[in-house]
């Protein structure tokens, strides 16, 4: 059985840092884990290395079973994985229909040329992640933060993915967004989706995750359920420490 | 030989020169401007009209086409640039514009041909087997000397640090109490000064035309990639590396293909090495 | 695609003004809309590229230059018919594209507009100095065979050639390629991270822009009978088709046009007041004030003030 996201003794180094150090951690099918460690332990550069954006130094990144060290962000994402970034980056001149068709788009020019845009399918995604009917011809300059990551997450759907990471999803947002989002999560989770969640927000992340795995200078201090995590010596100080 | 290595070192102080301004927007102001060459082509023109036709010593004739050159900077900067605050697509068009509009103004004053700028220290001297004109070495000497004042201006005053500290982090800078508006406002008008200086000199070396704008602006462009953003001494060495090798090329190969290598190295840098050969350190 | 009545009609109006014109103007401003219509193809050319996806083409005329002087070279030097050389030398152009692409591989921005610059300049000192018995050196060359005569059938040629062009342009860019390739010059990160290739999207955007600017040139230089490198690989060349494309209205197709035949006739005006190459500084100074009071060009202000005069519709030009 392969599990959606396998990673294998990951190394990353820049010039004389190791971002990753020999990190290894599996995410099964359905499965949400968080993944929690101080500010610069590594967490961003994980998500980097999975979507392709920097390439490890070594060790491997198993997607499906299958070894994604040499594809391309593209070719990854048509496998399946897909990411949010902490700041959201949306198409500054396109409605919220718009930016959700670019995720929906085939790889293919020719079939970008021939297909119509599937309308429904993009109302159908934009109201799922919680945008009202009338918020559809707006730009991303019209909307919140939480709109934005919402946003984010509806054209990451857009593209088929199966496993999704989430990058610092509660930043910047209000109390009442954060429930938004994080009920959101929960459907999505009931619904099969895969998740990596990065959140400086352990209280948010709690009731979404069934594992956590902690890291420090890239490499994993602890993993398991949320509870057992919170109470491993080694978290604790490295929270205390960084702070 | 000799001459060659005369001829290059020579050259390449004025290119330097030319060079050194646009640098210093490019570096602080993180823009391009376009329009850098038309504060040659101001300069060259107004020092052409003061001191040559109506006869104002030439001291004086420099001094007035670096104050013109500054003031359009300033100009340039609070019309242009701060407008499209931010938007580089936007900076670099309108200066394109503006290069055009200012050269279309030259012609409209003086007319579209040609002018011959009378040395500003007229002679001829022999250095090493070479024949070398006063007024040429009097360039050379005046760039080195504008480089030199330029360098400890930036590294000793307390207004060159504060374009060092814009040039590394622009809201750092602003934090720790640097008005990155003033600061930017002077560079432009420092950059419009050197410009200018440059285009006297510039002009008299060739000669004065409404088109005399394109060339420096390219030597600048390619000083810029190839030394890395808004270091001094990366300019200066780019400076030479072009100096000679349009000097060679003139010399070894065909005058034709003087400008050929230049454009040779703006492309190879760029596609080979996009961070310049000595990299982008600040200022 | 969504297209729309009113597309239709617009589109069909537009077709029967160019139709119509040689009826009520003289075969002087025929020869001037001749030009227009050039300007166009060349502007449209630009805006496929640099007005989808933001990278800033400063060398354009490097592309037409390599369009006009293959088919002049094939025509006038090898005796090459002019129903063979004009296919020829588009695809010697698509090849150029591939040329100006390979660096947007790797760089952007700023540094892109500087590579496609040198790539001009490049290319107006060599093809003086390499095999002049070719391209004619720094003089052109002159008698090269035209395909029209007449101002006449040179407006229906060139008329037909740029709305052609403009036709299909516009319908390529309503798909969703189109919508893509200006999800690129917003923001390229997140096209990436949407599962598109932006390598293959971009290359599509070179070739086509080269094929169109390869085609323009071909035709143009059959229409002069003449080709000289400094009017070709020139500043003002460069300047004037970035600003009919900016100030019509970029990514918009129909804005290049707009803007093509605004400049050229902006210029004739001038003429009996400046007759030299001072017309640039009124027509420079009317083109950066429009572009700093609207950068998206005249089609935004046309949009603007229809949405004033018929609030109550929705509306939406041709874009």
């Amino acid at each position: 059985m392969s599990h959606p996201l396998q990673i294998d003794k990951l190394v990353k180094r820049f010039g004389g840092l190791v971002a990753t150090d020999n990190l290894s951690f599996t995410v099964e099918q359905g499965q949400s884990v968080g993944l929690i460690g101080p500010n610069g332990a590594g967490k961003t550069t994980v998500f980097a290395q999975i979507m392709g954006e920097h390439r490890q130094t070594s060790g491997s990144i198993r997607l499906y079973g299958k070894d994604i060290g040499a594809a391309s962000t593209p070719e990854r994402i048509r496998l399946g994985v897909s990411r949010t970034y902490q700041v959201p980056r949306p198409f500054a001149e396109m409605t919220v229909l718009e930016n959700i068709r670019v995720g929906q788009m085939p790889n293919n020019l020719w079939q970008m040329i021939r297909r119509k845009p599937q309308h429904e399918k993009e109302v159908e995604l934009a109201l799922s992640v919680g945008f009202l009917p009338s918020d559809l011809g707006k730009t991303p300059g019209e909307l919140s933060m939480g709109d934005l990551r919402k946003l984010e997450m509806a054209r990451t759907m857009a593209t088929g993915t199966s496993v999704m990471l989430l990058d610092e999803v509660f930043a910047g947002l209000t109390v009442a967004e954060i429930a938004q989002i994080a009920s959101l999560i929960q459907q999505m989770r009931k619904d099969g989706m895969t998740f990596l969640i990065v959140s400086h927000d352990l209280k948010a992340l709690e009731p979404l995750v069934d594992k956590v795995i902690a890291i420090n200078y890239g490499a994993r201090i602890a993993e398991g359920t949320f509870a057992e995590v919170m109470n491993n010596a080694d978290v604790r100080s490295s929270y205390l420490g960084a702070a | 030989m000799l001459q060659i290595i005369v001829q290059g070192l020579l050259l390449s102080g004025l290119y330097a020169l030319i060079a050194m301004g646009f640098t210093l927007i490019f570096s602080v102001g993180r823009v391009l401007n376009l329009a850098y060459g038309a504060y040659l082509l101001i300069g060259g023109y107004i020092y052409f009209t003061v001191s040559q036709t109506l006869g104002v010593p030439k001291v004086l004739g420099l001094l007035l086409a670096a104050m013109v050159g500054c003031l359009v900077g300033l100009l340039k900067y609070r019309l242009l640039v701060k407008p499209l605050k931010g938007n580089h697509v936007a900076v670099e068009i309108s200066t394109l514009i503006l290069a055009v509009v200012v050269q279309a103004g030259v012609v409209f004053i003086y007319g579209d041909s040609s002018k011959i700028l009378l040395p500003i220290v007229p002679g001829v001297t022999q250095v090493a087997g070479a024949s070398v004109t006063y007024n040429l070495l009097a360039a050379t000497i005046g760039s080195w000397a504008i480089l030199f004042a330029l360098y400890w201006f930036v590294r000793k005053t307390h207004v060159g640090r504060a374009m060092q500290a814009v040039s590394m982090d622009t809201k750092g800078a602003a934090i720790s109490g640097v008005d990155p508006d003033r600061i930017n406002m002077f560079t432009w008008g420092l950059s419009g000064m050197l410009g200018a200086t440059a285009g006297v000199f510039f002009a008299s070396y060739t000669q004065l035309s409404p088109s005399m704008w394109v060339a420096p602006l390219i030597i600048a462009v390619a000083v810029v990639i190839v030394g890395g953003i808004g270091s001094i001494i990366g300019t200066l060495i780019v400076a030479h590396i072009i100096g000679f090798m349009e000097v060679l090329a003139v010399a070894v190969i065909a005058p034709e293909l003087r400008g050929v290598f230049t454009m040779l190295l703006i492309i190879g840098v760029l596609v080979i090495r996009p961070q310049g050969l000595f990299g982008r350190e600040e200022l | 695609m969504g297209l729309r009545w009113y597309h239709f009609a617009l589109w069909a109006a537009f077709i029967a003004i160019m139709v119509a014109i040689p009826e009520f103007v003289s075969k002087g401003t025929l020869r001037i809309i001749i030009f227009a219509n050039f300007l166009a193809i060349f502007a449209i050319s630009w805006d496929v590229l640099s007005g989808r996806t933001g990278y800033i083409s400063f060398g354009h005329p490097f592309l037409i230059g390599i369009g006009a002087y293959t088919s002049a070279i094939l025509t006038k030097r090898f005796d090459v018919p002019i129903e063979w050389a004009i296919p020829a030398a588009v695809v010697m152009t698509m090849i150029g594209g591939i040329i100006v692409f390979l660096p947007a591989l790797r760089i952007k921005g700023s540094y892109f507009a500087l590579v496609t610059l040198a790539f001009m300049e490049l290319t107006y000192q060599l093809v003086q100095v390499i095999r002049p018995d070719l391209t004619g050196g720094t003089r052109g060359m002159s008698g090269v065979q035209t395909l029209t005569r007449g101002a006449l059938n040179g407006y229906y040629l060139s008329a037909s050639l740029m709305v052609t062009i403009a036709l299909s342009m516009w319908l390529l860019m309503r798909t969703q390629l189109g919508t893509a390739l200006s999800a690129i010059g917003m923001n390229e990160e997140s096209v990436r991270g949407s599962g598109l290739s932006t390598t293959k999207l971009k290359l599509f955007a070179f070739l086509t822009s080269a094929f169109v600017a390869g085609l323009g040139g071909a035709f143009y230089v059959h229409y002069l009978g003449s080709i000289a490198p400094r009017a070709l690989f020139d500043i003002n060349f460069l300047f004037t088709i970035i600003v009919a494309a900016l100030i019509g209205g970029a990514s918009t197709i129909i804005g290049p046009v707009i803007g093509a035949f605004f400049l050229t006739f902006l210029l004739e005006y001038l003429r009996p007041y400046l007759p030299g190459a001072e017309r640039y500084f009124i027509y420079g100074l009317i083109a950066l004030l429009l572009y700093m009071y609207e950068p998206k060009g005249i089609i935004e202000l046309l949009r603007k003030g229809w949405h004033r005069l018929f609030s109550r519709h929705s509306v939406e030009t041709p874009s």
